[in-house]
C-alpha cells in the first residue's frame, strides 16, 4: 500500500502522450469519466494514489467534491500528503455549489496560499470535464503558442536610453542626444566630470546634469 | 529584514480608487494595511518587492474581446514582477438588478488553463471586502518571505527627479524604482554599483539586476 501513499513515479506517468490523461482507476464507468472520454483519451490506471487524474510529467489534478467537502476536513490530509509526497504541480478541482460555496474562501486559502496549489472551482461534473479536457489540451500545445508565455522584449535599447537621458531635470532630446554622442552610455555621463560636461552641454546645464547623479 | 510587527504595505494604483474603493478602506480599517495610493503605471496591486496583484471582474476577464488587452497586461506585469496574481471577482450586483448565471466558455477554461501554465497565481474573491481579505493574506505571506515592502512609499524634493529616471529603466517596477530611491545614496551610486549591488538595493533578482547593469552601461546591445 506504499503506493498509495505517494504517487509513484513511473514510466507511465512521467511520459503521458499529448491529447493523454491518466485517470485513477476509481473514477472507471463514473459520469465524470464518460463525459471526457472521446475528447481526449483518458487511461486508467491503477496505483495512483493520491493523484486523480495525471496531466503530465509536471501536472497533476486531485478532484474534491461536494461531498468531501461537505463531510469535513479530511480531504484536506489527501492534499498535504500529496504536497509533501511529490514535487507535481497539483491542480485541484474543487466543487463549489450551493451547499458547499460558504467553505470556498476557506478551502481557497488552504490550498492557494498555505499549500502553494492551484484551485479552480466548478459547479458540476460537465463543467470539471470541460476543465479538464482544456487542461489536457493546454498540454498538448506547442509552448510558444501560450499567449502569455514570456517573450524577451526586443524594443530599441537606444530610444529607451534616450529617453532616460531625458528624466534628468533640464536635459530635453537634443540636449540628450549631445551628452549620449560624447558619453555613449549613462554609466559614463554620471562619471563625466563638470568640466567635461561643460565642453558638451554648456556651463548651466552641465551643473544640473553633475548635480543630478551626485548629490545625496 | 522585515520583522512581522512591522505594519505590512501595499501600493494601489489610483484607478482603483473609483473601481475598488471598499477594497482599499476595508484593507486599511478592517486589516490595518498601509496603503500607498499613487500611480503604478499598469498595476493595480503591488503587495511586495516582488508580487504584483492584478484585479479582475469575472465579466471583464470572461470576455473573449478583452482577450489581448490582458495578454498585454499579463506580459507587462511579467516583465516587471517575479511573481503575478490574478484575482477574479465577482461582479457586484446593482440593486434592482437579477444575477445572470456564469456562462463558463471555453474561452474561459483556456485562458485559466494557460495562466496556471505560465505560473501566474489565480484567487476567485466574490466581493470588494473578500478582495481586501486576501490581498492581506498575500501581504502577510510575503511579510513571512523576507519580500515585503520596507522603505517608505513615498519621495519628496529632489529624490522624485531619481525615482523618474529609475522608472524610466525598462522592467523597473515602482517598488524597484522606490527601493532604488532609498537604498541608493546617489544616483551616481548606483550607476557604478556591481551586479549584486543593484541587485541588492533594488531587492530584485540576480537576472534582473544584469538586465538593469547592462542597460545603464551600453548604448546598444
Amino acid at each position: 500500500m506504499a503506493g498509495t501513499a505517494v504517487t509513484p513515479v513511473r514510466v507511465g506517468a512521467s511520459a503521458v502522450p499529448y491529447g493523454h490523461a491518466i485517470g485513477n482507476e476509481k473514477w472507471r464507468g463514473t459520469e465524470l469519466a464518460q463525459l471526457i472520454q472521446g475528447k481526449i483519451t483518458l487511461v486508467f490506471e491503477d496505483g495512483l494514489g493520491l493523484v486523480d487524474f495525471h496531466l503530465s510529467n509536471r501536472a497533476c489534478i486531485l478532484y474534491v467534491s461536494e461531498a468531501d467537502i461537505v463531510a469535513g476536513n479530511t480531504f484536506r490530509r489527501r492534499l498535504v500528503r500529496f504536497r509533501k509526497a511529490c514535487s507535481l504541480k497539483g491542480i485541484t478541482i474543487v466543487e463549489k455549489t450551493r451547499l458547499s460555496e460558504q467553505y470556498f474562501p476557506v478551502i481557497q486559502k488552504f490550498i492557494v496560499l498555505e499549500l502553494g496549489m492551484v484551485i479552480l472551482p466548478v459547479t458540476n461534473k460537465a463543467e470539471a470535464a470541460q476543465l479538464i479536457i482544456h487542461l489536457v489540451q493546454e498540454r498538448s500545445r506547442e509552448r510558444l503558442s501560450n499567449p502569455f508565455s514570456r517573450k524577451k522584449s526586443h524594443q530599441l535599447r537606444e530610444a529607451h536610453v534616450l529617453q532616460t537621458v531625458q528624466t534628468i531635470p533640464g536635459i530635453g532630446k537634443v540636449k540628450a542626444q549631445q551628452l549620449l554622442q560624447h558619453f555613449p552610455s549613462i554609466h559614463l555621463i554620471a562619471n563625466a566630470s563638470l568640466t567635461q560636461l561643460e565642453a558638451v552641454v554648456g556651463r548651466e546645464i552641465a551643473r544640473n546634469v553633475h548635480m543630478f547623479f551626485t548629490r545625496t | 529584514s522585515t520583522t512581522s510587527s512591522q505594519v505590512p504595505v501595499i501600493l494601489a494604483d489610483s484607478r482603483e480608487i473609483s473601481s475598488g474603493s471598499e477594497v482599499i478602506s476595508c484593507l486599511k480599517t478592517t486589516h490595518g494595511v498601509n496603503v500607498e495610493v499613487c500611480s503604478l503605471r499598469g498595476c493595480d496591486y503591488i503587495v511586495s518587492n516582488r508580487l504584483a496583484v492584478e484585479r479582475k471582474f469575472q465579466s471583464e476577464f470572461s470576455n473573449s474581446s478583452n482577450r489581448s488587452k490582458l495578454v498585454e497586461r499579463v506580459k507587462h506585469l511579467q516583465n516587471l514582477f517575479e511573481r503575478v496574481c490574478l484575482i477574479l471577482e465577482k461582479d457586484r450586483v446593482k440593486p434592482g438588478e437579477t444575477t445572470r448565471p456564469f456562462q463558463r466558455t471555453k474561452y474561459y477554461d483556456s485562458t485559466l488553463s494557460a495562466l496556471i501554465d505560465v505560473g501566474v497565481q489565480i484567487l476567485f474573491s466574490s466581493s470588494q471586502e473578500e478582495t481586501a481579505g486576501l490581498l492581506k493574506e498575500l501581504v502577510l505571506l510575503e511579510q513571512r518571505k523576507h519580500a515585503a515592502i520596507t522603505v517608505p512609499t513615498q519621495v519628496t524634493g529632489h529624490k522624485q527627479d531619481e525615482l523618474r529616471f529609475y522608472l524610466s529603466i525598462p522592467n523597473v517596477s515602482y517598488v524597484t524604482a522606490l527601493n532604488m530611491c532609498h537604498h541608493c545614496a546617489s544616483v551616481k551610486q548606483i550607476l557604478n554599483s556591481s551586479l549584486a549591488e543593484i541587485a541588492k538595493c533594488g531587492e530584485i533578482s540576480d537576472k534582473k539586476a544584469e538586465e538593469i547593469y547592462r542597460y545603464l552601461r551600453n548604448p546598444s546591445d
